[in-house]
């Protein structure tokens, strides 16, 4: 015990990393579960065979005479070497299909609800479609409801990215020109951390976003929500913001349903304020990190493909912070 | 022969070497040396000085591939600057040279006959960097090598162009105008002799329209050139003359001023237009361009110029300037240079041949941006 003091912050360091809203070991997704499930079995199956060959390689050094002759005994090397690890491999490899591959239990998208993500550079294009048919544009978020199983489409626009929600499923690339599926359930309502995983280029750390699982009536009312216009700006600020947004160019690649913007080649603003955070999860969401990313997004998002917009005043840039904000 | 022993040897050339070192004292600091212009100098100097220099601008200029420079806009712009910028030293081509400035050492040389005399890469070189030891200035900027070209332009035809030269300089242009004199009247500020005035159209397709554009927008233009944040060898120099109430009047005047009909010449090819339309009112969002006319309809911000009826020729190289990296001076230059980077080269001809089409002064069609893709 003595021996083991000095690496006990060591093991603590690594086991803090594994609660959080990106961690794989705090499943909180059907999938993300098995997966849990299959890899504490394999690393428990890992454990036991080191301690087995620790054990066997210290009787071969200081056991007694007879431990060692038995060590070198050929049952031992045939039911050892041979026969153990086709047995084990050949368990954990059926039960990892059994698990994971085809005729899983893993839930089928029951249809009802589809949600598609583009992969952009460095962003996220979310388009939920429900079962009319309708879709409804949104980016840098995905909201679930708890207990659906929901089928996600993924594809890019530009180069390979790679979608990974560790607490709810594994991760999946998304390639341009095909579409891959992937089906998220949320087994618990909450907040989940979602990452690119495959190197895109300048902002490829900066390009993530949050899934937030919420019971099915909330959800129901959220999409509703999300799918009807922007809120018109009542405060005097506010409404000088909307003219700001709406003459300088911000709608030349962004959306703002119930307006003239209709920009499409940045994200969709219609309620951006409602979001769990900006820039694909890099800012938090409130007035002052609207200003901060407008003027100085290529600070806080170094090369990501917003102009610098440094046109502004500081009383214009509050005028339009706000109105941004309010987005919801 | 006595063997001399090194420490002789060392001391003769230490005494040597200091004497120089206390005669070379004595020269620099006493002014025995003449400095006039009016000495000249010895004839080796000359020799030597000019072999140095032919050389260099013979070595530098090498790499430089020259532009086809054979076009009426340009050389129309490359002669207003010249009247402007040149004329105070080297006179204008084909009359004699002004008796203060052939005092200088060496005497600017007369350029009537410069293009037989010199390629254009030469031309070019010297007009960019200028020259060391003759009072040659360089370009006030490095960035701008259209602007250069456009000088080299003209110079490459002379002689030829002297007698063309005072319509190429726009020496007759605007003289009747009430607002000729507002700037003083100084060569330089004469706008009119490059822009536009009441009933005439610009000097060329190189030199931008003015008339209608935003007023906000021409004014921040003449302080970006007199901050010298947006770079123009051609436009700093005038801006720099204007103090802030000229420059309100000026801003003013050319806003309210009526745009003339464009001059109808090649009617462009229906396809390129065809082209060049979709890129102005829907955008390349594939390609993260945005459509030109949600910023530059004339329906936003009034410091964003309106680009209807603009000149083909100075869209496309200002766009080509801003893909060089030549107009991120500005906060607006460099929101322009994200869009215009995502631009090819056919593309800035195909949109610059669109808007240059439309009426100017019209409000242009409305923009649509794609549904979906």
């Amino acid at each position: 015990m003595r021996c083991a003091r000095p690496f006990a912050p060591l093991a603590l360091l690594t086991l803090q990393d594994c609660a959080g809203v990106q961690s794989a070991f705090d499943p909180s997704g059907a999938e993300a579960e098995r997966i849990n499930v299959l890899s504490w079995l394999l690393i428990l199956s890992s454990v036991a065979v080191l301690v087995a060959v620790c054990l066997i390689t210290a009787g071969a050094l200081f056991g007694s005479e007879r431990w060692r002759a038995r060590i070198s005994g050929e049952r031992l090397v045939i039911g050892g070497g041979l026969v153990l690890p086709i047995l084990v491999l050949s368990i954990l490899l059926s039960y990892g299909f059994y698990l994971m591959g085809p005729g899983s239990p893993a839930g089928r998208a029951d249809g009802r609800l589809r949600v598609e993500v583009v992969g952009e550079r460095w962003w996220w294009r979310v388009t939920y479609v429900d079962e009319s048919g309708r879709r409804v544009e949104s980016a840098n978020e995905i909201r679930l409801p708890v207990g659906r199983p929901v089928g996600v489409e993924l594809t890019s626009a530009d180069v390979i990215h790679s979608f990974w929600v560790p607490r709810l499923a594994g991760k999946l690339d998304m390639i341009p020109g095909r579409t891959n599926s992937l089906t998220l359930q949320a087994t618990k309502a909450g907040i989940s951390r979602g990452q690119c995983a495959e190197y895109c280029g300048g902002a490829h750390a900066f390009m993530s976003f949050y899934v937030i699982a919420m019971p099915e009536d909330q959800f129901a009312a959220w999409l509703e929500q999300e799918a009807g216009d922007a809120q018109i700006p009542t405060g005097a600020d506010e409404t000088a913001g909307q003219t700001l947004f709406l003459s300088s160019g911000c709608i030349a690649c962004h959306s703002v349903r119930g307006t003239e913007a209709r920009g499409t080649i940045g994200p969709d603003l219609t309620h951006v304020g409602s979001r769990h955070s900006l820039a694909a999860a890099t800012l938090e969401n409130d007035v002052s990190a609207f200003a901060r990313w407008i003027r100085d997004g290529e600070h806080v998002k170094p090369e990501n493909l917003m102009p610098p917009y440094d046109i502004f005043t500081e009383a214009e840039l509050a005028q339009l912070s706000s109105y941004l904000d309010q987005l919801r | 022969m006595k063997k001399l022993h090194w420490t002789t040897v060392a001391a003769v050339l230490g005494m040597g070497a200091a004497g120089l070192v206390l005669a070379g004292t004595i020269f620099v600091s006493s002014g025995i040396y003449n400095v006039a212009a009016s000495s000249g100098h010895f004839r080796i100097t000359t020799w030597l000085l000019a072999m140095v220099r032919e050389r260099s601008i013979d070595m530098r200029s090498f790499p430089i591939e020259v532009p086809p420079i054979d076009d009426d806009g340009m050389i129309r712009l490359g002669a207003a600057h010249y009247e402007g910028g040149c004329v105070p030293c080297h006179g204008r081509p084909g009359e004699e040279m002004n008796p203060i400035v052939s005092g200088m050492l060496p005497p600017p040389p007369n350029l009537t006959e410069v293009g037989k005399r010199r390629p254009p890469e030469e031309i070019f070189w010297i007009v960019m960097h200028g020259l060391k030891y003759t009072g040659m200035p360089a370009w006030p900027n490095t960035g701008r090598d259209d602007e250069v070209w456009a000088v080299t332009a003209f110079l490459a035809t002379l002689p030829g162009a002297v007698s063309g030269y005072p319509d190429f300089a726009g020496l007759a242009r605007g003289g009747g105008d009430k607002h000729e004199g507002l700037a003083n009247g100084r060569t330089f500020t004469r706008c009119g002799r490059c822009h536009e005035s009441e009933g005439t159209g610009t000097n060329g397709n190189r030199i931008p329209r003015l008339a209608g554009l935003p007023e906000a927008y021409l004014l921040r233009s003449l302080r970006e050139y007199a901050e010298r944040t947006r770079a123009s060898g051609a436009m700093e120099p005038v801006a720099d003359l204007l103090d802030d109430g000229r420059m309100r009047e000026l801003a003013a005047y050319y806003s309210a001023l009526r745009p003339v009909a464009p001059k109808t010449t090649v009617a462009p090819d229906p396809e390129r237009l065809r082209r060049g339309e979709a890129i102005a009112i829907r955008g390349i969002p594939r390609h993260g361009v945005p459509a030109c006319l949600t910023c530059h309809s004339g329906r936003q911000s009034s410091y964003f110029p309106t680009l209807a009826g603009q000149h083909a020729a100075y869209i496309a190289e200002q766009l080509r300037l801003w893909q060089r990296g030549g107009r991120v001076g500005t906060a607006y230059g460099r929101i322009m240079a994200v869009v215009a980077g995502a631009l090819s080269a056919e593309q800035i001809e195909d949109v610059a041949a669109y808007l240059a089409s439309l009426p100017p002064g019209a409000a242009p069609p409305e923009p649509m941006a794609e549904v979906s893709r």
